[in-house]
């Protein structure tokens, strides 16, 4: 399959996610650089972009390879004196980070690729300098302490080139997982992870697989490590991992070596060297799966409700075999939204590089701390907050804190600081972004929206300070000052509140004057299952999610209040406003209606609402599918299910429903 | 090119045989779609999938008048997703080869006029009926 004719095109996606991957891992790195050099830490993000340049030549992008063996020569140098990583060489390797991100962006979509004749002299040039002062070391890969050990003779004879001197040593581990622990797996799983970042993984005891599912016997894993790595610095990265203990570490006597890079038809391939046993999917395959596992349940309901009309007799043998059906469907959707769920480091990971950048821009000093990172949700949840996380960051550091200045004055730190907490609470992860700024001034939120004729001052009278502080999310509101670069693109909170209430998500904003903000966002695990309340309008049915509905009161419509000629419903302490749910829908109402009419509570953008339905028809647990063209153009439609009946039916997105 | 040849009540219209996934019998009742264009009739549950159905008389506004008998759904092949179109009948498979222009005044879904002998076919274009649907709500 070698040869110069080989198809690069089909690999140009493979290519184009992993490289991205190095270039945030590295973006990562110089952020930490900036807080302190250390030279592990330039050993990563050489392994960084050395695995870059390696992806590039073997795809023949000779001028992104270039790039990338630049950038890992003078990574390379400033190993010999990590001291010399400044905020000048941080910036220069910043820059061509961002030039490599271009190149394969242009690669991937079949572009030429741009051309950073300018970066290549700097880049030399610096290189040049830092290695100008002390005695240049050699240009080669960074080689770690060199353990001089007496090299075995090879029982097997295998030919090839001799045995790979420069072979990094290789270690014994003996990790324990917390018994207290609740997700062992997750615990194993991170912990193979963070050592994989260290060097190559071999022997690991129980495999992959199996820690990744909890599987892992007495909580033990066993494994070699092969890495440059001092024992001392393995064992300081393992102390990261939460629940998770290096019971030992002892170095092997250097075994036979595993054999040379293979050619294809190696025979003797070692078995156990699995580096990992994953492998990448296609996201819209992942879609797919789900998708067909999705409708594998419905039409299991549909056999179902249909063996109702079963004879009596023949009834029993049918029920088993539906219900046997029914497990396995269910089994092999739980392992498809398995599978889909990926650490919200997916997202998290690319804060630090973009908080430097925003405290840069906007003359704030900032720390960003992330917890939780490797909690997992659902692919397309975590899709869907990407944007959203950003913005909130923006925000925080652009509004939230004050700049170094004020912050003195005010007897703070001058250097802020955002802290990320990700934690699961029972089926739902929650995401908190805090900031210590100068907190949101409730009473110049009030007076704005009043300005702006959003609410009248009579209705803010009504709101509780929750419910105000949620005002920052109506369209088109903000408090900047001034609209700046960084936060004023209009894309505001109420896009994030969007894209939260999307996903069956909620936002809570919290303030303290002078003390800071919290965002909560507070996210189901999985966005394909959703809990219905169904109600009945006419002669359709809609789907309500359970998560916006506050509550049901029945009553006659002759006993409404009526405030400003609008009726209104009273709902514990608070006035809620009426809408006819058939009129928001147009559709034809019940031509008798009910004596007592339903009055479903929802959550709405601006506080609750009443919703006044002709029935209820309990709740549902579905499989909520997307809208496609041209359903998705109607505004208040948050997707549609097949009910065991086999009837479509709507799920209403409620806050749009009122407000579109 | 063939063509699946359909009628609305006594009008005879074709969409390319290439266009169509499937045909199948109208359901007997459809789900409503909120906030929707008079010509939406509704989805239809297809075999776990829901697929929209437009009243194809009223998208191309041939004037009212009911589709006799429980009616005809054809399937047109949108990619990764269906347009249904409800009809009265099929009438069978065709190759039409001169295509003329359409009749003043008609609607943009029309791509022109044919003849089968003696009668006229209205032929339609799959894209431009799946963007007059499209429209019909954007300007609802």
């Amino acid at each position: 399959m070698a040869g110069p004719s080989w198809d690069t095109s089909r690999y140009l996606t493979l290519f184009g996610g992993e490289a991205t991957e190095h270039l945030e891992a590295l973006g990562k790195d110089v952020v930490a650089l900036e807080r302190g050099a250390t030279v592990a830490l330039v050993d990563s993000m050489f392994r960084h972009a050395h695995s870059v340049k390696g992806m590039a030549s073997s795809m023949a992008f000779e001028g992104t390879a270039k790039l990338a063996h630049l950038l890992e020569d003078l990574l390379g140098t400033l190993r010999a004196d990590v001291a010399r990583a400044d905020a000048a060489v941080a910036d220069v390797i910043l820059q061509t980070v961002d030039a490599l991100g271009l190149h394969v962006k242009a690669a991937v979509a079949s572009e030429p690729l741009p051309d950073h004749g300018a970066l290549v002299t700097k880049l030399s040039e610096l290189n040049a300098a830092l290695a100008g002062k002390p005695p240049p070391v050699a240009p080669s890969a960074p080689t770690p302490t060199p353990v001089s050990q007496p090299e075995p003779a090879r029982p097997v004879a295998a030919p090839g080139p001799s045995a790979d001197a420069s072979a990094p040593p290789r270690f014994s581990l003996k990790l324990k997982i917390n018994p207290a622990s609740n997700q062992p797996g997750v615990r194993g799983f991170l912990a193979y992870k963070r050592l994989s970042t260290l060097g190559n993984v071999f022997d690991l005891k129980p495999p992959l697989d199996d820690v990744k599912a909890g599987r892992v016997p007495q909580g033990t894993i066993t494994l070699e490590l092969e890495s440059d790595q001092t024992e001392e610095a393995i064992t300081r990265t393992m102390r990261t991992v939460a629940d998770v203990e290096l019971e030992s570490i002892s170095l092997l006597v250097k075994a036979a070596p595993p054999p040379p890079p293979s050619s294809e038809s190696d025979p003797n391939r070692v078995v156990g060297q699995e580096p990992a046993r994953t492998i990448r999917v296609r996201t819209e395959v992942m879609d797919q799966f789900l998708d067909q596992a999705g409708e594998l349940l419905l039409a299991t309901s549909r056999v179902r409700e249909l063996t109702r009309s079963v004879p009596q007799a023949q009834r029993p043998a049918l029920d088993e075999a539906v219900n046997r059906l029914h497990l396995l469907v269910k089994g092999l959707h739980d392992k498809v939204m398995e599978a889909r769920m990926t650490p919200i480091a997916v997202i998290t990971d690319r804060l630090p590089r973009a908080a430097r950048d925003i405290a840069r821009r906007r003359n704030r000093e900032v720390e960003l701390i992330i917890t939780g990172e490797d909690i997992e949700l659902d692919r397309a949840i975590v899709d869907e907050l990407a944007d959203p996380v950003l913005h909130l960051l923006r925000n925080a550091i652009d509004h939230g804190l004050e700049t170094p200045e004020e912050r003195k004055a005010g007897n703070k730190p001058p250097r802020g600081k955002v802290t990320i907490a990700v934690r699961r609470q029972r089926d739902r992860v929650v995401f908190e972004l805090s900031d210590d700024g100068r907190g949101v001034d409730v009473e110049r939120v009030k007076a704005l929206v009043v300005e702006r004729g959003l609410l009248t001052a009579d209705h803010l009278q009504t709101l509780t300070e929750r419910e105000t502080l949620m005002l920052l999310c109506l369209p088109g509101f903000s408090t900047a000052r001034d609209i700046t670069d960084i936060s004023g693109r209009g894309v505001g909170l109420d896009a994030v509140r969007r894209a939260v209430d999307q996903v069956g998500g909620t936002l809570e904003i919290e303030t303290t004057p002078g003390r800071g903000t919290t965002f909560r966002l507070s996210l189901p695990l999985t966005v394909a299952v959703v809990n219905l309340l169904l109600v009945g309008v006419g002669d359709e049915v809609y789907g309500l999610p359970i998560g916006k509905v506050g509550g049901v009161v029945e009553t006659a419509r002759e006993r409404l209040s009526m405030s400003q000629n609008a009726p209104v419903l009273q709902f514990g302490q608070s006035v809620l406003p009426v809408h006819e749910l058939s009129a928001l829908l147009e559709v034809p109402p019940d031509v008798q209606p009910p004596a007592l009419v339903p009055f479903v509570v929802v959550d709405g953008d601006d506080g609750r609402l009443a919703l006044a339905v002709d029935r209820l028809l309990g709740q549902r647990e579905v499989v909520l599918k997307g809208l496609s063209k041209p359903l998705d153009l109607v505004a208040g439609l948050a997707g549609v299910t097949i009910l065991g009946n086999g009837q479509p039916v709507f799920i209403l997105d409620v806050a749009r429903l009122v407000t579109a | 090119m063939r063509h699946v040849l359909f009628r609305l009540e006594k009008d005879r219209y074709a969409l390319p045989l290439s266009a169509i996934r499937e045909v199948v019998v109208a359901p007997e009742s459809f789900t409503r779609v909120p906030r929707s264009p008079k010509a939406m009739k509704g989805v239809m549950n297809l075999r776990g999938r829901v697929v929209p159905v437009v009243d194809l008389r009223e998208l191309l506004e041939v004037g009212p008048g009911p589709v006799g008998g429980p009616g005809r759904v054809v399937l047109l092949d949108r990619g990764r997703r269906e347009l249904g179109l409800l009809i009265s009948e099929v009438d069978g498979i065709e190759s039409l080869e001169k295509i003329g222009p359409p009749a003043p005044r008609a609607s943009l879904a029309v791509k022109g006029l044919a003849r089968l002998g003696a009668i006229p076919v209205t032929v339609l274009d799959p894209d431009a009926l799946d963007a007059t649907v499209a429209r019909a709500f954007t300007t609802k």
